[in-house]
């Protein structure tokens, strides 16, 4: 990778590192490494991360069509990325009702407090030109898929005793294998060229990381 | 004004002890064989270790008595009246005596007079919270030379009799309890000290300190290796709140622990704070030549060292130096007894220039420790 794209990197693993570690203090998240960690936990947790998995493949579409044809290629990555997972919703729906929840209650959620900023803030910049910041978004968002899968599925299996289509969701975003690494470095040597381009995606990551938990710790526990 | 590393000793009790040997000697519990031990061990890679008790679990060495023989190999070495020691420094995991601090049993067996001492107590990284407060003391010119020692015994928490004890602990309801019996196969006993000069030794190779930084996550992940709780979520006692030590102690509260569950996060934020070090400046990874990690390169989950050669910020493989393998994993003490056999052995060449970054990790509650030393002579 060029220079930028390799300072980018280094700022974007700590913004990750940071963000893993204080995911820690949330508190239904805390309770997966107390070891106290209940079903009706996770009922709150899948509720509460419906909408924005539903915003998601929003910003995300609206990402790919502010992309201009200079941006052809990181528009194909970003319209395959909307094709294969504009529908992930569905997936949190059937683990709800899998863990014991009523479809109404999933149905009925509305985005919590930090779903709503962390929503504003995503289709502001995806409505931007060519908003190569939004690398940062995926960057977080992509890797928190894929400690979903490595560290919180078996985990919950664990503590709660519910089974795997508890948590179907969480394991299919685990594909963060080493090609999909090096598509994503591929991208950011391609669009991080120079100090500006770095700034403006390692700010997206941390503002995404910051909404994300907010989002975590704004958990809505009423069912209506 | 610089500090400089100018003399080096390391004390290992008793002979090497082969990975076949280990359960003879801190025994089988209850006389059955752990299921767990060969599968820990092959995963920690140590070959041979030493421990300061004998196959009867009886302890031949105490930890003062190591720590002061470490001492004394690296005053002998020294080109220097001991009478010119301002400082002893002593770290260790869990000393002799609960109270009081372990540098008061080390100086009186060193027989230095009326110095400054300082007892660190902690885990791995405790050693370089001893040293950092030594470096410092010589830089403000308080004195002019300072020991720092750093000594573990932690077979005797790992002997039999400990677990047979422990009658109404997780391990005694579980049948395997990977948490308690992890670092049972991990840890073993040993001391090494450093003599720390406002000047380097007149002969030979000196290792200037460069820096001494730490960064501490304890405000935001849960405690993940400890001696004092039982291990039951939920229960908030430690070991004193028992009526009775024997009742701590039949509970698992004296057991040591580790949350094998929560230990990647020690190298995700080791990684964090070099890469911290990096950014500020401090640390430049293409000048390092050797790097001293209290941990192998094999428990670091080859993605994150993969993302780091991404970043241009990888340390090659080639410059990793570590004698866990064959010393064992002694905890706090593993960093000075790794740099007393770096400046002898001849697996290495080290020339004047030469910088190392040494790396100590601390899971006790995510304490990442890292010093940069350049190699200096007279």
């Amino acid at each position: 990778m060029n220079p930028h794209a390799q300072v980018c990197l280094q700022h974007l693993l700590r913004v990750w590192l940071g963000f893993e570690r204080d995911l820690s203090t949330v508190p239904l998240l805390r309770r997966l490494d107390l070891g106290t960690y209940t079903v009706e936990d996770h009922l709150c947790l899948l509720r509460n991360l419906r909408q924005q998995v539903i915003e998601g493949s929003r910003w995300i579409t609206r990402t790919a069509s502010s992309f201009d044809r200079n941006y052809a290629e990181i528009r194909s990555t970003v319209i395959a990325h909307a094709v294969d997972e504009h529908r992930d919703y569905e997936l949190l729906e059937k683990d709800y009702v899998a863990s014991g929840g009523q479809l109404e209650d999933i149905l009925g959620m509305e985005r919590n407090v930090g779903s709503e900023a962390l929503h504003g803030f995503l289709m502001y910049r995806a409505s931007r030109n060519n908003p190569v910041d939004l690398l940062g978004a995926m960057w977080i968002i992509e890797g928190l898929g894929e400690k979903m899968a490595r560290s919180w599925a078996e985990r919950i299996h664990e503590l709660t005793g519910l089974g795997e289509d508890s948590t179907r969701f969480m394991t299919y975003h685990g594909h963060n294998d080493g090609d999909h690494m090096q598509r994503f470095y591929r991208t950011l040597d391609d669009v991080c060229v120079d100090e500006e381009t770095t700034s403006a995606i390692v700010k997206t990551a941390q503002v995404v990381a910051r909404l994300y938990r907010l989002q975590l710790e704004e958990l809505n526990h009423d069912v209506e | 004004m610089s500090v400089y590393i100018t003399s080096t000793g390391a004390f290992l009790p008793g002979p090497p002890i082969s990975t076949g040997e280990v359960e003879g000697i801190l025994g089988m519990v209850n006389g059955q064989p752990s299921s767990l031990r060969v599968q820990i061990q092959q995963a920690n890679k140590i070959q041979t270790r030493h421990y300061a008790i004998d196959a009867q679990q009886q302890t031949t060495h105490s930890n003062t008595e190591m720590a002061s023989k470490a001492a004394e190999q690296c005053l002998d070495r020294a080109f220097l009246d001991r009478q010119s020691v301002g400082m002893l420094a002593v770290a260790s995991t869990q000393g002799d005596l609960p109270a009081p601090g372990m540098a008061s049993m080390v100086q009186a067996n060193l027989g230095l007079p009326a110095i400054e001492i300082l007892t660190t107590h902690g885990i791995c990284s405790s050693s370089m919270m001893a040293l950092k407060a030594a470096y410092n003391s010589l830089l403000v010119g308080d004195h002019d030379a300072a020991v720092v020692v750093s000594s573990e015994l932690s077979s005797r928490l790992l002997k039999k009799q400990r677990y047979e004890a422990a009658t109404e602990s997780t391990f005694a309801a579980k049948r395997i309890d990977f948490n308690t019996e992890f670092l049972r196969w991990m840890l073993s006993d040993g001391a090494g000290a450093l003599l720390l000069q406002s000047t380097p030794a007149p002969k030979g190779y000196s290792l200037r300190i460069d820096w001494v930084r730490g960064f501490s996550h304890a405000h935001a992940l849960p405690t993940c290796m400890s001696v004092g709780s039982a291990g039951h979520p939920g229960d908030e006692r430690t070991w004193q709140d028992y009526d009775s030590y024997a009742d701590a102690e039949r509970a698992g509260a004296l057991l040591l622990r580790q949350e094998v569950r929560l230990l990647d996060n020690i190298i995700r934020m080791g990684v964090d704070g070099y890469l911290r070090l990096v950014q500020e400046g401090v640390s430049e990874p293409a000048k390092i030549d050797h790097f001293l990690c209290h941990y192998s390169s094999h428990h670091f989950r080859s993605k994150i060292l993969e993302m780091l050669d991404a970043a241009g910020v990888g340390i090659p493989e080639d410059r990793w130096w570590t004698n866990l393998y064959t010393r064992g994993n002694t905890g706090a003490a593993s960093l000075f007894i790794m740099l007393d056999e770096f400046l002898r052995t001849d697996e290495v060449t080290i020339k004047e220039g030469d910088c190392i970054l040494c790396f100590v990790p601390e899971s006790g509650r995510f304490n990442t420790t890292y010093m940069q030393l350049t190699v200096v002579k007279h």
